[in-house]
């Protein structure tokens, strides 16, 4: 292969604004997607794993949680691809709504996606912080949404952070399939119309994979930062670091 | 109020699927009462407090308490919570939140939830107060802000007299156990409960910081809170109680101030029980 050849009609195209323009555009819904999706998965797995860990005495919550469970059944139990065009060429004309953005759709169905997962996750958490807290939230007479919003989430989200960081990784490289619904993500951006200028595959794919590579190392490193951030109330905050003695 | 009824406790019974832990549990708890409920593991005691402030539903029976029957589902459970205090063996000081938040938490919260409701209550009077010829007069109000300074400060004034000012901004994880219990108590206690409820406050502590926790609860007992006590600490019991409870299988088995209960005791399983345990 002739690489010096590739990397030279790679650079050659990137050298034009109107490229370089394209592609932070598609890296940039790339994340905004991710993003949004991850804060609509958040909230509707919070709201899901809620339902799912309340006492179920009375028929509200255990309506919601039939409900809850059809929800993860479904969004875990097909591809995102094909909720993505059932959503975007079957639902939506369906419903007889015109013009809203692919994007749009994109984030509505990775947050609602996403949601299932994180709902499962958060249970976790919700479970892993003690009932004590919970039972000392409604002693003092705090009701029991007050007290799940004030004190058991909050601990919950912490415990979880290392696997919502998981989700965001997957998330962000998932988004390559809105390409289906013909969003100009990074990969649209990189490979139908950047690699398509000059006919020129290799490259592009490896800038492709090296861009995602990177993309996913900064997540990781900021869900350290946050992860420390929220040890704030951790035992081992403060606590000098053991050093290696030298034996001599 | 000497001597009123706080709360009156009639054949209540609670069992878990087929374990029955209490089998019919009658008694009073007047204002001023300090009732100290002893008995050996597996007697109902811990379930028997936690079913006063409906931490446990109650399976049948009754809980008055402020003219409510609190084992009625229909209660708002929740506002007499306010009332009764409760202090838990594993302390479960909020541990997402500083010491002074720990505090400060439910009452700010509460008192501006209260708030909100009156400021409701006045808005919709001031539209009413347009077209009335006798205005009425709207409820007066303070400011969310004014809420926070003062629970703040009264929460800064509990944690002096326990001498943990300096803790305030601390997490709990970075407390002692006795420490910790401490500020359970002052939390329950900034509530301004009626009743406080203590569900063996001393049993995971060091013995070394028992002795503080006893301390704070004697200090509270003597300001004339109304208390009832789960407890193995039978010397504390005997000093401090002007009632006790002796609960075996669910029921109550002997009734009566310390002396009687400790010194002359009537029935069989409490005569074995205090020899084993004093």
């Amino acid at each position: 292969m002739d690489w010096a050849n590739k990397i030279n009609k790679f650079l050659d195209t990137m050298s034009s604004e109107h490229y370089q323009k394209l592609l932070l555009t598609g890296l940039w819904t790339t994340v905004k997607i991710a993003i949004l999706g991850l804060l609509i998965g958040i909230v509707i797995g919070t709201i899901i794993a809620t339902v799912k860990v309340s006492p179920k005495y009375k028929l509200l919550p255990r309506i919601l949680d039939k409900i809850c469970t059809v929800y993860v059944a479904i969004f875990r139990g097909t591809p995102i691809a094909v909720q993505l065009l059932l959503a975007y060429y079957v639902l939506l004309p369906m419903m007889g709504v015109k013009g809203v953005p692919a994007v749009n759709v994109g984030i509505v169905v990775f947050g609602l996606n996403s949601g299932a997962y994180v709902s499962e996750i958060m249970r976790s958490g919700l479970n892993s912080v003690d009932v004590g807290q919970m039972e000392a939230g409604r002693s003092v007479g705090l009701g029991y949404g007050t007290t799940m919003l004030k004190i058991i989430i909050p601990q919950a989200i912490k415990n979880i952070l290392p696997t919502i960081g998981n989700e965001f990784i997957s998330l962000i490289k998932e988004t390559s399939v809105l390409s289906f619904i013909a969003v100009s993500d990074l990969y649209v951006a990189l490979i139908q119309h950047v690699a398509a200028v000059k006919y020129e595959w290799v490259i592009p794919y490896i800038v492709l994979a090296l861009i995602y590579f990177v993309l996913v190392l900064i997540i990781t490193l900021l869900i350290r930062i946050l992860e420390k951030i929220l040890a704030k109330n951790d035992r081992t905050k403060g606590k000098p670091k053991r050093k290696k003695q030298l034996v001599s | 109020m000497e001597n009123a009824n706080l709360l009156e406790i009639k054949n209540l019974t609670k069992s878990f699927g087929e374990l029955n832990v209490l089998n019919g549990i009658d008694f009073t708890v007047m204002q001023g009462e300090r009732i100290f409920v002893i008995g050996p593991s597996g007697s109902g005691k811990s379930t028997l407090l936690r079913c006063l402030n409906c931490m446990e539903d109650p399976t049948t029976g009754e809980i008055w308490f402020n003219g409510e029957n609190l084992a009625d589902l229909k209660v708002d459970i929740n506002k007499h919570r306010r009332q009764i205090g409760m202090v838990f063996q594993q302390f479960n000081l909020f541990n997402n939140k500083t010491v002074l938040q720990n505090i400060t938490l439910a009452p700010t919260y509460l008192r501006k939830k209260d708030q909100n409701k009156i400021k409701t209550a006045n808005f919709f009077k001031k539209i009413a107060n347009l077209f009335r010829k006798n205005k009425k007069e709207l409820a007066p109000t303070i400011s969310a802000k004014q809420i926070t300074e003062e629970e703040n400060e009264r929460a800064m004034k509990l944690l002096k007299r326990i001498g943990l000012e300096d803790k305030a901004n601390a997490y709990p994880s970075t407390l002692s156990g006795g420490q910790k219990q401490r500020i359970a108590i002052v939390r329950s206690l900034a509530m301004n409960p009626k009743v406080m409820l203590f569900d063996e406050p001393t049993s995971a502590l060091d013995p070394e910081m028992v002795g503080e926790v006893l301390q704070l609860m004697k200090d509270v007992a003597d300001e004339g809170m109304t208390m009832v006590v789960v407890t193995h600490e039978m010397g504390f019991a005997r000093e401090a109680a002007t009632r006790v409870l002796f609960m075996d299988e669910g029921l109550i088995k002997e009734d009566g101030t310390p002396e009687q209960v400790f010194d002359s005791p009537r029935d069989e399983r409490l005569q074995e029980f205090l020899s084993k345990v004093l």
